[in-house]
């Protein structure tokens, strides 16, 4: 394989994998301050795209209209949290995996009524010919991906370790109910942060929309790769799902070069597996013991 | 009267109640309409209640959640599909190798996945089921991938065909009131009583001498097994399996049924897989129904079950299996039930 091609692969791989960082991200600061994986997450992601080709449907323009999906996206993930979560929040983690559960096949369901059965495509931010790199061609939305992955990376980190708000959300995921003596309000923390999730993974599915389409049933892949990506990294950890969703993204990648295409969707779901039965604080966690 | 509800109330809080229920109702269905559509549709719904029976019994029983069971119905669909079909093997041998295939995959998931809880185990085994659908979508020379594996053979036991769908109807349900049987019996024996302690506290039942490690690998097992069979007997009846039958969805679906039939209880997850399963077909139930009123249903069921789901566990945790529980006993709801 010459070179130009492998970095090809490459270059496709940290593509996918800003996305699955983003949604990776999403997890992590909702398991943060609450314990909960959302399995709600991957419907973030599609509601993030399939609203952006709504919006830019009703003639907004495009900045504007992915603006809007996000904005709407937060605000849906802070109303389910409001709705669904929040009644139930000293239940179970069986009962808060099953309020996500049927959180997400509603949003799913309620989007293929909404906007139907069919893929829907949303115009590239700015269109043209993919750009000549020594050989290597990138596409422009890709620099998109990119460009907004590390915005909302700088954005998310100012806003943990510089504001009130952000050392408020660490301090719950430290101690739920420390923070809660020293007079923070735990309960506003957890719906920011499903905020804060649910923007993640709809910029995600904006941003990658005009590359790879979208529509009503793509959270549920996209969800297991970001959750297979927190998981990789160490769920809990903002720097370690980012890294996460670029190495799964890059092993998926490579796999495809060197191995074979036909199982592609599998290497996240191994990866997940592997990662879950022999390593679950993931590659940069440290081990917890359990005290009975 | 006051005897015939007590003697009422004692069945009724039995877990063999299910299997009164089940059976009174089976007895009836080809009484009150022999039609070919409606015993189809029953069909169905049998073999939903034989994978729910398993599942109510892994997750509404010992308190293990799994999101991949759908793989396990996939495991015994295609088995002994493939066995019967192009390999000729006789038709017994066939459901017999599905569903010992599916309990083998509950096996080989249950070891590792032991070490993990809640969350962890949820992802696990949605982890797994994702890889084995994609297997059925790519082995395309055993599973015939997308497009699907058809002309499946119907049931055959001792020479003798069961092609019509009243035969079929029978087949399924005499399995299904057998299982509900079997597993009603393992509730009130000693492992029952296990799984509700390790649901209950996973370290409280170690300390009382349960072998958690050996109680959570057979129970998986099991589950998986009946799920299985209810696959196998799927392909059989329908004579068709494709890939997106043996989905996430699906499986979201089946834990839809537990949760809704509630935690702890045979009965309520055996009514509530009947009732959900025959929603978009309620026209089969209610002869008369407008064709419109059945596509509306069809077109909403996957909400309704999402919402019912939410509702369930927010309203009424204990399910149906709990409502039946207040109607028929003086105990205050909630007594003598492991919440989740």
């Amino acid at each position: 394989m010459e070179a130009a091609e492998f970095f090809q692969y490459v270059i496709a791989g940290l593509k996918s994998g800003s996305i699955y960082a983003l949604v990776a991200l999403g997890f992590t600061v909702v398991y943060g301050s609450t314990g909960i994986i959302n399995f709600a997450q991957g419907e973030f992601f599609m509601l993030g795209g399939v609203l952006a080709v709504f919006f830019a449907g009703l003639g907004l323009p495009l900045p504007l209209a992915g603006i809007a999906a996000v904005i709407m996206t937060a605000a849906i993930g802070i109303a389910f949290e409001r709705v669904a979560l929040r009644p139930q929040r000293s239940a179970s983690p069986i009962v808060l995996i099953i309020i996500t559960i049927g959180g997400s096949m509603v949003f799913k369901s309620l989007a293929r009524h909404l906007f139907g059965p069919d893929e829907l495509t949303l115009a590239e931010f700015t269109p043209g010919p993919s750009i000549d790199v020594a050989g290597v061609a990138i596409e422009r939305q890709a620099l998109w991906v990119w460009g907004l992955t590390v915005i909302a990376v700088v954005v998310l980190a100012v806003l943990y370790r510089k504001t009130k708000l952000g050392r408020a959300m660490r301090a719950s995921s430290i101690s739920h109910d420390a923070a809660r003596l020293m007079g923070i309000d735990t309960a506003r923390v957890v719906m920011v942060s499903f905020g804060i999730a649910a923007a993640l993974g709809a910029l995600a599915g904006v941003a990658v929309t005009p590359l790879t389409q979208t529509a009503w049933d793509a959270g549920a892949t996209i969800g297991v790769k970001g959750f297979a990506a927190a998981i990789l990294g160490g769920l809990g950890n903002p720097v370690a799902s980012v890294i996460g969703g670029l190495v799964l993204g890059l092993l998926e990648s490579l796999s495809v070069a060197f191995v074979s295409s036909t199982y592609k969707d599998a290497i996240s779901l191994v990866v997940l597996l592997v990662v879950l039965f022999v390593r679950p604080q993931g590659l940069f966690g440290r081990a917890r013991r359990e005290k009975v | 009267m006051t005897a015939i509800k007590a003697t009422l109330r004692r069945l009724l809080r039995a877990p063999y109640s299910a299997v009164l229920l089940v059976g009174l109702l089976v007895a009836a269905v080809p009484l009150v309409s022999p039609e070919r559509y409606v015993l189809r549709v029953m069909v169905y719904v049998g073999v939903n209640v034989i994978i729910i029976a398993g599942l109510a019994l892994l997750f509404g029983y010992a308190g293990q959640i799994s999101m991949g069971h759908a793989a396990f119905v996939g495991i015994g669909a295609y088995t002994s599909a493939y066995l019967v079909g192009p390999l000729g093997m006789p038709w017994l041998a066939g459901v017999a190798a599905g569903t010992l295939l599916a309990a083998a995959g509950g096996l080989v998931l249950a070891l590792p996945a032991l070490r993990l809880h809640g969350h962890y185990l949820a992802m696990a085994t949605l982890g797994f089921a994702e890889i084995m659908h994609v297997v059925f979508r790519e082995a395309r020379h055993i599973t015939g991938g997308n497009d699907g594996l058809g002309g499946i053979a119907y049931p055959e036991v001792a020479g003798y065909a069961i092609d019509t769908p009243l035969g079929m109807y029978l087949l399924v349900w005499g399995v299904a009131i057998a299982v509900l049987v079997v597993v009603a019996n393992i509730v009130r024996s000693r492992p029952g009583r296990a799984m509700q302690a390790l649901h209950a506290t996973e370290s409280g039942a170690l300390a009382c001498g349960v072998d958690t490690v050996s109680l959570k690998v057979r129970t998986f097992a099991f589950s998986a097994g009946l799920a299985g069979l209810g696959g196998a007997l799927y392909a059989h009846s329908v004579g068709f399996i494709s890939p997106t039958t043996f989905g996430l969805e699906q499986s979201v679906i089946l834990v839809a049924m537990v949760v809704v039939g509630g935690t702890g209880s045979l009965a309520g997850p055996a009514i509530a897989a009947i009732a959900l399963t025959l929603l978009p077909y309620a026209d089969a139930l209610i002869p008369g129904l407008s064709q419109g009123t059945v596509a509306v249903l069809q077109d909403w069921e996957t909400d309704i079950y999402g919402i019912a789901m939410i509702l369930v566990v927010i309203f009424a945790p204990a399910g149906i299996g709990g409502l039946i529980r207040r109607a028929w006993s003086r105990q205050p709801a909630g007594a003598g039930e492991v919440r989740t």
